[in-house]
């Protein structure tokens, strides 16, 4: 995760209980900060807050960026997994993998807000044209959620395991990975309508964008990444060592 | 060209677990299964290393001829339900959560967690010296714990389930009473995480103690010669251990890799023979009966103990 002002590239060492914030150029490590379990990250749009799940002691973390500073603890039940903000930075979105649930947390008054039953082990949280979208990894759909109730209003189905999602860098495409069926599925952002379903087995993970429009997705159980060309269907793979999970690229193709 | 274990294991993740952990509404355990299956793949190849190596010493210069086999079959049993399932089990998954749950908390409370090179500076950037140095603590713990075993009645009457073999083998290492199990792994982890094992590394530690006591039982006539005796156990060190006179309070040789324990705190014999092995006091359930039978006699055997303590008080 690149920090605000993209001076640092953020990577969670749960088993260390450490963050490692490394220079996004190099790699280089700038410093190592003692942090409780940090299995998913992310800071609000505004910048003001960093959000960490801790998946085995059960807790979502707000810290305060600047000085890495815990400004607030939510206990949850259980397993905090991804993370996702609404645009003004007000809510985060926590999927809690062990209770089938996803928690709303006011962050202007650093209270929670609602828990609700979304589907069997959410993962990946999304916002996305006002409503919040849960991929169910016990399940072959993608949740959707009403930010405000937290009540489930559809659900789309894409594949086994659905896992992670992710927005295309010019917001028209949304990507899912199933981690059980082994695909990758395409969908219109704007009306959420499923496309194309790739192939792409070992268990597809984190995706991002490349400036020449392929996708690198990390694929988990087989030490590899694969470089996607979504107009052909095609894909590479680059060998990359022991279970490969967060991905990010640099350079990466740019948000219009 | 990556790491095969890895692969094998993400193999069996990928085709066996997750269908399995979907099907059965299981999945927010599918990334501990992937760990236990990476270190499922470590135990197997560990067994088969043992199989490879202590089957030509057994059948060199075997110790003893038995014509019928079977209680050696329920040692083998024994050691694939340990190696492939449950040590990684324990060893892997549940050390892996307690030890990120503890450090988190004293991470919390602004402390740093425990970890060997914190107590000895001079040993930081020296894993592999390091990786020696955790396994010569654990080591030196467990030959503690062993020594307990035999003094306490109730907990010798589990333990007796290892030393009721008289057929004993390279199996029968992991011959053990499921509870016996159970406290030894909380002995063993409760100090690995105090001198700050990482979690990755714990599982690796266990087999390659595991691989030299599973050697330490063959019946084979080998022993190291009088220096390299008192370097590493021997078959013939660790045989002494087992002996049917040395049962109980009476056993000598408790150290499981190094004798220096036995040397250092007076529990050490060196003596030339190969003598008969077993536990004369205990049920022939426990000798030569099945897995299930086995464990039931040692839970017999607990709660009579346990009474007699309680009678005795």
């Amino acid at each position: 995760m690149l920090s605000p002002d993209g001076k640092s590239l953020l990577v969670g060492d749960t088993a260390g209980n450490q963050m490692l914030f490394l220079d996004p150029a190099t790699g280089a490590v700038q410093r190592e900060v003692a942090v409780s379990d940090p299995y998913q990250l992310g800071f609000s749009p505004d910048g003001k807050f960093l959000v960490v799940n801790g998946l085995a002691r059960n807790q979502v973390d707000v810290y305060d960026p600047a000085t890495m500073t815990l400004i607030k603890r939510f206990a949850v039940a259980s397993m905090p997994s991804h993370l996702a903000f609404s645009p003004d930075s007000h809510t985060v979105f926590v999927s809690l993998q062990g209770s089938d649930r996803l928690a709303a947390f006011d962050l202007t008054a650093m209270a929670p807000l609602w828990t609700q039953p979304v589907g069997p082990t959410p993962a990946g949280v999304l916002w996305l044209n006002g409503k919040v979208l849960v991929a169910d990894m016990g399940a072959d759909y993608v949740a959707v959620v009403d930010p405000a109730s937290g009540q489930v209003t559809g659900r789309i189905v894409t594949g086994k395991g659905a896992h992670n999602l992710f927005l295309s860098p010019d917001k028209k495409v949304l990507w899912v990975n199933n981690r059980v069926s082994g695909t990758t599925t395409a969908l219109d952002a704007a009306t959420l309508k499923v496309g194309r379903s790739y192939n792409i087995p070992g268990g597809p993970d984190d995706i991002d964008f490349a400036p020449d429009g392929s996708l690198w997705i990390t694929r988990r159980f087989v030490e590899k990444v694969a470089i996607l060309h979504p107009e052909t269907g095609d894909f590479e793979t680059i060998d990359v060592g022991r279970s490969p999970h967060g991905l990010w690229l640099n350079p990466k193709a740019a948000s219009p | 060209m990556g790491d095969p274990f890895d692969l094998i294991a993400g193999w069996i993740h990928e085709t066996v677990l997750i269908p399995l952990l979907y099907t059965l509404g299981l999945m927010r355990w599918e990334e501990l299964a992937g760990g236990w299956a990476l270190f499922a793949v470590y135990g197997a190849v560990q067994v088969m290393l043992t199989l490879a190596i202590c089957l030509p010493l057994e059948r060199w210069r075997p110790v003893e001829q038995w014509p019928d086999k079977t209680a050696v079959g329920v040692d083998i049993f024994y050691t694939v339900l340990s190696r492939v399932g449950v040590l990684p089990l324990v060893t892997f998954v549940l050390f892996y959560q307690v030890q990120v749950a503890l450090n988190g908390w004293i991470v919390d409370r602004g402390w740093i967690p425990p970890t060997l090179e914190r107590f000895i500076p001079a040993l930081t950037g020296h894993s592999l010296l390091t990786f020696a140095l955790y396994a010569v603590i654990l080591d030196c713990a467990d030959y503690w714990r062993h020594r307990v075993s035999h003094r306490v009645r109730w907990w010798w009457a589990l333990h007796s389930v290892h030393h009721a073999q008289r057929q004993m083998t390279f199996w029968s290492d992991d011959r053990n009473h499921l509870l016996d199990d159970l406290i030894a792994f909380l002995w063993f982890g409760a100090v690995a995480l105090l001198i700050g094992v990482p979690p990755l590394q714990f599982p690796i530690l266990v087999l390659v103690l595991r691989f030299v006591e599973s050697l330490s039982h063959a019946n084979a006539r080998v022993s190291f010669g009088s220096i390299g005796e008192r370097l590493l156990v021997s078959p013939r060190f660790h045989r002494a251990h087992h002996g049917v006179r040395a049962h109980g309070r009476r056993s000598v040789n408790y150290g499981a890799v190094l004798p220096w324990w036995d040397m250092l705190f007076g529990t050490a014999d060196f003596s030339r023979d190969y003598v008969p092995t077993g536990d004369p006091t205990g049920d022939e359930a426990l000798a030569t009966g099945s897995w299930l039978a086995q464990q039931r006699s040692g839970l017999r055997r607990l709660w009579r103990a346990l009474v007699s303590d309680h009678r005795a008080a």
